[in-house]
């Protein structure tokens, strides 16, 4: 039993009970419970908000990492003691999500799990059916390397049923088009759903590898903005969040909040007095701080921290590191001596002093969080690491001057080459032996002479009937004026009917597809769940062959339907009814024209299962 | 690949070529074989140096004359590039080589970069100095001749540099064994064996074929006769990235005075005249000797030709200067030392002065005369004098003597020169400044002083860059005359880049960083909604240029009290180019790591700063480049105010042209870096009003404006984003035309256009013939056909 660090009574759901916490976990017992009914590992804490200073109630949020809703807890004991309690959880929880932060290479091995332990939810032993377990080594390879940083197994979808669950409702409320067929066929129980993810798995590898893909920190700089409230008053709400900010972005800080706070100062005073002081003023480093300067205060715990504005030119801190000779801006100005006359006045750097302390903010705050998302070695180890991949030659290589075709191919490997080369000389002497004999040229060329024979007076002799010219230009008119009153009104086919004929079109295509697959063998590197058996697939081909079958019959039920929708319009509008007879026509044409290659799918593939049949 | 150009074999270390880079090197090799000199713009990224080191490296090894190749360009990055670029062209050239024979041919082949001390310096303690100046004062006191003497003869009794002792011990000639070593490899080299790396390249330099630094090396009279004097004059001289040569050239020969500066010289003079009494004392042989050998001539002073410790060399020596003898008044040490006392005192007096004063040379002269009795003459061989005193009296710690060392090098020049010259008194920094501080600029306005002893010298000078359009101001500003004067458009087989003009922003306020209006709230604004959009939609790297450095720090202050910045950082990391040259560098690393990271980043920087020379931002380093306003120089300044007056006096360059050829050449430098290979793709984003200007336009790079779509050039931020995410999504499709053959050559290529080349030149010597033989003055055929009729 680890210890228990610190106890307070809280109700969580409204439920009363005792809010723990351990060395490793945070729990939470119902009143009267043994098993703790909340339990939350260190390391999936990755946010904490609390209610306002004399609130109601009092509350603490505990946002998880992957999961921002988290846990909501209210302390039930009296308003005084269940402040200090809080203050307590607050604490230990802050400390522990820094943590989290600051070491990004150590985090949980499966974040995304379900962390509430009720009893609805299905123990991951008794998953129901056992399914082979594919290495998560191919969905890592295709992945960025700053996406496999992280460090975490990916979850591999099939593994567990919960989180595969999740992840297919969220691929398929992400996917419209998906989720309504999906709607269609499964729900109406037409396939089940393991037979429409298959072949779709890359859909929840994909969804799997965006969720365990480590979010980078925000880059906006810590710059937290007073909002002025009535009567001149200047407010700035403190999070937990913007402490621990403000901690990371100023060592400073941090400083003097442990020099000070217990004992000099209350929490609160610190930070009324910090965001009323030069050093707050110094850390926004803006131009317009300059303009508060006069509602900032003299103060003598903070003016110790102050240090100097880093506005020369040289930059306070001098940083001796190797640098890159292919980026060394100062090995030129150490080239040669100085030499010519000075710049002009705009072209002398930093001249603009107040800029510099900013300037030197950004660079430092985006080495930072560079830093947090690479980890910081230092410069020469890195570039020692990096050195095997990218070396000198790699910056100057012009890459599309090498030839592409030069890399050697895949050698056929042929069983008795030299037996079918030759079996081929062979054939190919023969045939050409043959053809020598056959051809005679001194006959042919004396057949084309007879023929060509006369050819001016026969040329001269031809007539041409003008009726049939006449006639062919007249039909050839016909057609393209009909194919342009086709495209005209091809739009016109009703809302209803449209959508009706797509949803037949997605589900057919669905079938055809389940049939397929079922019919082929999988691809090498296919990844499938669980390998079909041979009976099984064919049970499903026979299935499927089923509704194919039925394909024909749903795509005349809609023209019946286009034709009677037609009528009805056509009723409506009795004055436009030859217009909308001559329109039914179209439309029926267009409807035969429209499904016509999906009923050529489905035929072949009923032709193809017919065929099949008798040899199984 | 290995292709004949005429007879000569040339050996390109890459499977296919691009048609520039082979036209680039038919019109270099012509160059070379007129043995004349040329201007070539080649564009950027399409490999010019490779074609450049390939046909020069293989002119030199077919040629048994054997000329020597002296590269050079503007900055340790680009000097560093090109000796990587060299080695792999070696490597490649030794695995292509058949026989045993030309393998060693290939082996033996030497190359080498020179940089400073500061830069090559292994010493523990040494190297660890900040300042060169520091580096180099304190390098010499361990290894000059006199004290190296001194402590073989007696070990101990001084300090030695080790590194540069164990170099002695070898053979001179094979202090490195042959190939081509970049300024890592040197460094590396030399902590592996105990050699001092700087020596090294210098002492080898005789037996080089190839020997790459910075242009000043070349240009700059007081480091080129202590570092190239030895070049033989058939040596080819490249001046790669020359497009601000002019000012390299101008920097070289100008000085700048100020008030601390004389008092540290004063200073100087006066330790001088100590050390003068104490040498009196202990070891009057000294003087004497030295001024017996003052009497006989420079020539004689000088003759230890070989002089890696000389502390400052005349900034020009002609010819019969050297012939001639030390002035009488100055060659006695304490002469000479009251001399440089009365000069000092009389620049204080000058600087007393509260108005701005401009004026010639030689009424500077004048009026130092009426006042000190100063001739003209001995202040000529100022600066050779101190040399030589220097070296008498054995001083230790030069780099606190670099002040008088200015002032002497400003005496020899400005009794040398009576044109192309101005000195400018400003006693206050800014117009507005109250309290003086003045500054005696001695300044240039010449270019073609300072490179033409490199014309006269050299047979073959190759002035070559990404943009250096138009093509004529350089001969013009430099004073040569070209045999060929070439640019190379870009064949592409799709745009691989797409250059833009933002005239106005979404709410249609021209934009423009023109002096009245740059700092103007609605234009800052737009400014930073461009920033801001592109961030949004560019992957990776974006950099951002600005015109000066005084606007960047102050829009940049700007944009964060508006609130633009917090916007750019929710989708990239912003990093942005300080005062400081290793900081700079930092930030620069880490933008790199950003963009290699996938986080992206976007770079703010200065044209003409630091990083718009010699950083590349090739492939995933800069996606998109933004210039933020035309970067046209200080018109105020008076330094150019002078250059320009000269130029239209002189050469009758008008001043506007000047400025916008000026401005122009350095937007299309930033630019240009985003560029390298035919795959490689970006956004060319140019935000002014101005850009919109035909004038303005017809001052970039040919193949730059030749994707300047109409459309293309004035638009408002919306339409840009549209045209910019358009071109995006189509270049990130893969390219299914295949480009060999049009934008990429193989042999096969090669062989078709030289073939249809030939033929060319054969109907043209027959059109030639045919001409001879009617003579009539008739229209031939020819022109018939070619005639456009208007039916």
């Amino acid at each position: 039993m680890p210890t228990t660090v610190c106890t307070a009574k809280a109700s969580y759901k409204k439920t009363p009970g005792q809010l723990e916490l351990t060395e490793t976990h945070l729990q939470w017992f119902a009143d009267g419970k043994k098993a703790p009914s909340v339990r939350v590992l260190y390391a999936e804490a990755a946010s904490l908000f609390c209610s306002k200073e004399g609130a109601a109630q009092i509350r603490l949020k505990l946002g998880l990492v992957g999961d921002d809703t988290g846990h909501n807890f209210t302390f039930t004991s009296p308003q005084s003691v269940a402040y200090k309690e809080r203050e307590t959880f607050k604490k230990e929880l802050t400390n522990i999500i820094s943590r989290n932060r600051s070491v990004p290479n150590v985090t949980t091995p499966r974040p995304p799990l379900n962390t509430s332990i009720s009893s609805t939810t299905p123990a991951i032993s008794n998953a129901p059916t056992p399914r082979s377990v594919v290495p998560p080594s191919r969905a890592s390879t295709s992945r960025a390397p700053s996406v496999s940083s992280d460090g975490r197994t990916p979850i591999v979808p099939g593994s567990d049923p919960t989180s595969d669950f999740r992840l297919r409702k969220q691929v398929l409320v992400s996917n419209p088009e998906l989720g309504a067929l999906h709607r269609d066929l499964v729900m109406s129980g037409q396939i089940t759903e393991a037979e429409f993810w298959e072949g779709r798995e890359h859909l929840l590898l994909a969804q799997t590898a965006t969720e365990s893909q480590k979010r980078g920190r925000p880059g906006q700089l810590v710059d937290p903005r007073p909002e002025t409230v009535e009567g001149g008053e200047v407010k700035i709400v403190i999070t937990p969040q913007l402490v621990h900010d403000i901690f990371e972005e100023y060592p400073v800080v941090a400083k003097a909040y442990n020099d000070n706070v217990p004992n000099k100062l209350s929490e609160a005073e610190f930070w009324k007095r910090y965001f009323q002081s030069k050093l707050f003023n110094a850390h926004r480093a803006s131009i317009r701080s300059s303009a508060a300067q006069h509602v900032v205060k003299d103060d003598k715990i903070f003016d110790k921290y102050l240090e100097k504005d880093d506005d020369e030119l040289e930059p306070r801190r001098q940083r001796d590191e190797g640098i890159n000779l292919f980026v060394n801006l100062g090995a030129t100005r150490e080239d040669h001596g100085e030499t010519g006359n000075e710049q002009d006045i705009t072209m002398q750097a930093g001249r603009q002093r107040g800029a510099l302390p900013l300037i030197r903010k950004f660079n430092e705050h985006s080495e930072r969080l560079l830093n947090s998302a690479l980890g910081d070695e230092p410069t020469a180890k890195r570039r020692r690491i990096d050195a095997g991949k990218e070396d000198a030659y790699s910056q100057i290589d012009l890459d599309d001057l090498h030839d592409p075709e030069a890399s050697a191919g895949i050698i056929l490997e042929m069983q008795d080459r030299q037996r079918y080369f030759e079996g081929q000389m062979a054939s190919a002497a023969s045939a050409e032996a043959a053809a020598g004999k056959n051809l005679d040229i001194r006959a042919i060329l004396g057949e084309t002479k007879v023929n060509l024979h006369d050819w001016e007076t026969n040329l001269a002799q031809l007539k041409i009937n003008k009726k049939s010219g006449d006639a062919a230009l007249l039909s050839m008119t016909e057609n393209v004026s009909a194919r342009l009153e086709i495209k005209m009104k091809k739009n016109d086919i009703p809302p209803e009917l449209f959508s009706q004929m797509t949803t037949c079109q997605t589900a057919a295509n669905e079938f055809l597809r389940q049939f397929w697959l079922s019919m082929y063998p999988p691809a090498a590197d296919h990844q499938v769940l669980a390998p079909a058996t041979p009976a099984q697939k064919a049970a499903k081909a026979a299935k499927m062959i089923g509704y194919l079958g039925k394909t024909h019959e749903k795509v005349d039920a809609l023209i019946r339907t286009a034709q009677v929708e037609a009528v009805d319009a056509a009723k409506v509008e009795i004055v436009r009814a030859v217009c909308f007879v001559y329109i039914i026509t179209v439309n029926f044409n267009a409807n035969l024209q429209a499904m016509k290659p999906i009923l050529d799918a489905v035929d072949r593939a009923l032709a193809f299962y017919r065929s099949r049949k008798p040899p199984k | 690949m290995k292709f004949f150009i005429d007879n000569l074999p040339i050996i390109f270390p890459y499977d296919r070529i691009y048609p520039e880079q082979y036209a680039y090197m038919c019109d270099l090799k012509r160059t070379l074989d007129a043995t004349g000199h040329c201007v070539l713009e080649m564009p950027s990224g399409t490999g010019k140096t490779v074609s450049l080191l390939s046909l020069i490296v293989s002119y030199q090894q077919f040629h048994p004359t054997h000329r020597k190749l002296i590269y050079c360009s503007r900055t340790v990055p680009e000097i560093e590039k090109a000796l990587t670029e060299l080695k792999r062209l070696m490597e490649y050239r030794i695995s292509c080589a058949d026989t045993v024979e030309e393998k060693e041919k290939e082996s033996n082949f030497m190359g080498l970069g020179l940089t400073s001390r500061k830069n090559l310096c292994i010493h523990p303690e040494v190297s660890k100095e900040k300042k060169g100046k520091v580096v180099d004062a304190r390098c010499r006191d361990l290894t000059n001749a006199a004290v190296c003497e001194k402590g073989r003869q007696d070990p101990g009794s001084v300090d030695l540099c080790d590194w540069h002792e164990n170099l002695g011990k070898l053979d001179p000639g094979s202090l490195i064994p042959a190939g081509i070593w970049t300024l890592a490899d040197v460094l590396q080299y030399g902590r592996d064996n105990g050699t001092c790396p700087y020596f090294t390249v210098r002492r080898m330099m005789p037996f080089v074929d190839i020997i790459i630094y910075s242009f000043h090396y070349l240009l700059d009279p007081k480091v080129a006769e202590q570092v190239s004097k030895e070049m033989s004059k058939d040596a080819i001289v490249v001046f790669d990235e020359a497009h601000n040569i002019d000012n390299v050239c101008i920097e070289s020969l100008s000085i700048d005075l100020t008030r601390p500066m004389l008092d540290s010289a004063a200073r100087s003079v006066g330790k001088l005249g100590e050390k003068i009494e104490e040498i009196k004392q202990t070891d009057a042989a000294k003087l004497q000797d030295e001024y017996a050998k003052l009497v006989a001539g420079l020539q004689d002073a000088t003759d230890d030709s070989v002089d890696e410790d000389a502390f400052m060399t005349n900034p020009l020596l002609p010819d019969d200067l050297l012939k001639e003898a030390i002035p009488g008044n100055i060659r006695k040490a304490e002469h000479f030392v009251a001399f440089l006392k009365r000069f000092v005192e009389y620049l204080k007096t000058r600087m007393r002065v509260l108005h701005v004063v401009a004026e010639t040379p030689l009424s500077f002269l004048q009026h130092l005369k009426d006042i000190t009795y100063i001739e003209r003459r001995p202040l000529r061989f100022c600066a050779e004098r101190l040399q030589s005193m220097v070296r008498t009296l054995e001083l230790q710690r030069l780099d606190e003597y670099a002040s008088l060392q200015k002032v002497a090098s400003f005496a020899t020049l400005v009794a040398t020169y009576e044109k192309g010259f101005l000195l400018i008194l400003e006693p206050f920094e800014t117009d507005n400044a109250t309290i003086p501080n003045p500054i005696f600029h001695f300044t240039c306005l010449d270019p073609s002083l300072a490179i033409k002893p490199v014309f006269e010298r050299f047979s073959s000078v190759v002035i070559t860059s990404g943009t250096i359009s138009p093509l004529d101001m350089y001969p013009k500003m430099l004073q040569f005359t070209p045999v060929v004067q070439e640019t190379y458009p870009m064949t592409l087989t799709r745009n691989a880049f797409l250059p833009l003009v933002i005239t106005r922003g979404s709410d249609q306020v021209a934009i423009s960083s023109r002096f009245e209006v740059r700092n103007d709230p609605a234009v800052v604004r737009n400014f930073g909604s461009i920033l801001i959009e592109y961030s949004k939609i560019v992957p990776d790297g974006i950099v951002a240029f600005f015109p000066s450095y005084l606007y960047m720090e102050s829009i940049v202050a700007a944009w964060n009290d508006m609130g633009i910045l917090n916007e750019v950082w929710k989708n990239k990391l912003i990093f942005v180019e300080t005062p400081d040259a290793n900081e700079t560098s930092i930030a620069l690393e880490n933008y790199r790591r950003a963009c290699d990271n996938g986080r992206g980043a976007v770079l703010l920087s200065v044209a003409r700063g630091k990083v718009s020379e010699g950083i590349d931002f090739d492939h995933n380093y800069g996606r998109a480049v933004l210039m933020f306003g035309v970067p046209y120089q200080y018109t105020e300044s008076r330094i150019l105010k002078a250059r320009l007056e000269y130029l239209r006096d002189a050469y009758r360059i008008r001043e506007s042209e000047f400025l916008g050829f000026d401005a122009m050449r350095n937007a299309a430098q930033c630019v240009g870096r985003v560029l390298r290979g035919k795959t490689d793709w970006g956004l060319m984003v140019f935000a002014d009003k101005r850009f919109a200007r035909a004038d303005k336009r017809a001052k970039l790079p040919r193949w730059i404006n030749q994707y300047i779509t109409e459309t293309a050039s004035n638009l408002s931020t919306d339409m840009a984003l549209t045209l910019s995410k358009l071109f995006m999504r189509t270049i990130s499709q893969n390219p299914n035309e295949n480009q060999t053959g049009i934008s990429l050559w193989t042999l096969e290529d090669i062989e078709k256009a030289q073939a249809k080349q030939k033929e060319l030149a054969i109907e043209a010597e027959q059109s030639r013939e045919d001409e001879e033989e009617y003579g009539d003055g008739g229209i031939d055929d020819d022109m018939l056909v070619d005639f456009d009729l208007d039916v």
